[in-house]
């Protein structure tokens, strides 16, 4: 068993007899030592679990315990119990205020051990949440320094959607002294909470333009807090594109796209030169040869037109030239080509766009692109039958304008229905292996309707054809 | 064109196989072609024929399309042909400073034969 040494401070030899003969007698070590800064270096010497400290004669005046000098020494665990005169109620008082942690009363009457046990219980507890407070501290510096210094915008809310506390970088975004207002409305102006918290209390990932004009990408985790409610902490990344990167990038794809049609374009001239008949006179079989070469470098080129354009809408350089037009306006771009592409794979073309449709505010060309492709598309699986394009209003909605692609081709199998928009897929079954295509069409076509705030979807069965839908928001009170 | 004295188009691309081909058509279409193969000789060709039509590429050595056509602007001699851009490129910016330059086409390659000639006799028709 551990024998615990008590180490007495003072000039007292009657109490320092008594306190010696009771605490030896209960198996402690007991030292005594002088009440001054000799006595305080030895008892660092030999530290004593516990110390008492005689304050001596009331009438001296010594009443403060020299607690700071003791810690400096070498004293820092010891709880100091003081010794006090019975009659000194104040120097009892004083002793505690200045650190000690009981006192015993002199002369002593009883036996000083269950005292000094309870002393050395509150000493060990005492030192125990003096560490934990400490550890508290440390880590509680830790993670303020962390949030400080993190370039990334974090931020706690409560439960209420009350901004609880924000870093610096997310003061430096939305400024300062926002603390204790609502979330939705101090970074997103809104009045309402944001979909993702309205939708769930858990963790949480969300994309969003901040007040500096800059892309995050938000992730939120949920602290239990003491009372047990779940506030939210969200760090926000930027992933802004970085301006340099986007430079290089562009001028890289911009010269391997200005080196990939130059001899395209040599290609082209000398099939279309021979096929004019500006090099001599050309046998039919020649000419359909050409013919080929022609198809070929045609294909080649939509190809790469494809992937630069997949490109830029990958890497975010996929700018729109709005305007307010018509779905009309629109097919003049393309019905002529596709109306042709129908016939050459004799197949039946219907149209059907009412008079009345309300102007849209859209790309030209990129929603020709869209028609384009999804027609093509119908015309590349369609065997035989009709290949119908529709416009209307969206039922029960007046707000949007459908326009509906359909076919009586193979259709799609259920397995695929989900991955056609995917960038490279490709619906691949031996007997519908279509060798054109790269699988970029559909997954540009999305994405071009979704910048312009509609959809792009599909409904399909195998064997029983597609009806491919997209919707453009009307531009309400505008006229052409 | 009849009989008439040809009108005369320079053709400057670094793509000598390209040059040759455009040749082939617009000879065949009846104008006299005058070949570069730089911008230097561009511009040196230019002002020693004065062509009715200049046709430039955008990258060549010795000055790309967008310097000679500068030069060319400046130049007492050749400040009112035709210029007429035949590039790879294809970016708004480019056809943008293009236009600025006083371009009076642009065309991306590789391109319609027939929207080609025919912007090539409007541009000719105007002058």
């Amino acid at each position: 068993m551990k024998v615990y040494h008590v180490a007495y401070l003072g000039y007292d030899s009657e109490a320092a007899l008594a306190l010696e003969s009771g605490l030896k007698q209960a198996g402690f070590k007991f030292t005594s030592l002088g009440a001054d800064s000799e006595g305080i270096r030895k008892a660092a010497e030999i530290q004593p679990d516990i110390i008492i400290w005689d304050i001596g004669d009331v009438r001296e005046g010594q009443v403060k315990i020299p607690a700071e000098e003791m810690k400096k020494a070498g004293l820092e665990k010891q709880c100091i119990v003081a010794v006090v005169p019975s009659a000194d109620i104040e120097g009892a008082i004083q002793s505690l205020a200045s650190g000690a942690i009981d006192f015993i009363f002199k002369p002593l009457k009883d036996s000083p051990v269950p005292r000094i046990i309870a002393a050395l219980n509150t000493c060990q507890k005492k030192r125990r949440i003096d560490w934990y407070s400490r550890i508290i501290e440390d880590t509680n510096n830790q993670i303020k320094g962390i949030l400080a210094t993190m370039e990334d915008p974090a931020y706690i809310v409560s439960p209420q959607y009350q901004i609880l506390y924000m870093n610096r970088a997310a003061e430096e975004i939305f400024g300062e002294g926002l603390r204790g207002g609502t979330c939705h409305h101090v970074f997103y102006d809104r009045t309402e909470p944001c979909e993702v918290c309205a939708k769930s209390k858990g963790p949480a990932r969300w994309r969003a333009v901040l007040k500096n004009g800059k892309s995050y990408r938000f992730i939120s985790a949920i602290i239990r807090n003491s009372t047990g409610e779940i506030e939210k902490l969200a760090v926000g990344t930027d992933i802004t594109p970085d301006e340099e990167v986007k430079k290089i990038h562009r001028t890289f794809i911009s010269n391997v796209s200005h080196d990939l049609r130059t001899p395209l374009a040599a290609i082209d001239q000398y099939v279309s030169i021979m096929l004019d008949g500006l090099g001599g006179e050309l046998t039919d079989e020649q000419k359909q040869y050409l013919q080929v070469i022609k198809r070929s470098s045609f294909r080649l080129h939509n190809l790469i037109e494809n992937l630069i354009d997949a490109n830029n809408i990958l890497s975010g350089h996929f700018k729109l030239t709005m305007e307010v037009t018509t779905i009309p306006q629109i097919l003049e771009i393309v019905l002529p080509r596709l109306k042709a592409q129908a016939e050459d794979s004799n197949l039946t073309f219907q149209l059907s766009v009412p008079d009345d449709l309300p102007p849209i505010y859209a790309d030209k060309a990129r929603i020709a692109q869209v028609v384009a492709n999804l027609v093509g598309n119908a015309i590349k699986f369609t065997e035989q039958g009709i290949v119908q394009l529709r416009a209307g209003f969206m039922p029960r909605d007046e707000g949007r304008i459908i326009v509906s692609v359909e076919d009586t081709g193979i259709g799609i199998p259920k397995e695929d229905l989900g991955k056609i928009f995917e960038l490279f897929y490709r619906v691949e079954k031996d007997k519908v292996y279509v060798e054109e295509g790269a699988g970029l069409g559909l997954s540009i076509s999305r994405e071009i309707v979704r910048a312009h705030g509609g959809t792009l979807w599909v409904e399909s069965m195998e064997g029983m054809g597609s009806a491919f839908h997209f919707t453009l928001p009307v531009q309400k009170g505008l006229r052409v | 064109m009849g009989d008439k004295e040809k009108q005369k188009i320079l053709v400057a691309d670094d793509d000598r196989d390209l040059v040759l081909a455009l040749s082939i058509r617009l000879k065949a279409a009846g104008y006299e072609v005058i070949c570069a193969y730089d911008g230097e000789e561009a511009f040196r060709l230019s002002q020693e024929h004065k062509p009715d039509l200049i046709i430039l590429d955008v990258r060549m050595p010795a000055g790309g399309g967008f310097s000679s056509i500068d030069r060319l602007k400046h130049s007492l001699t050749t400040r009112n042909i035709p210029v007429i851009f035949l590039t790879a490129f294809d970016d708004e910016e480019m056809r943008e400073q293009a236009r600025t330059l006083g371009a009076a086409g642009y065309f991306r390659k590789p391109f319609d034969d027939e929207e080609f000639m025919r912007t090539i006799s409007q541009v000719l028709g105007k002058t």
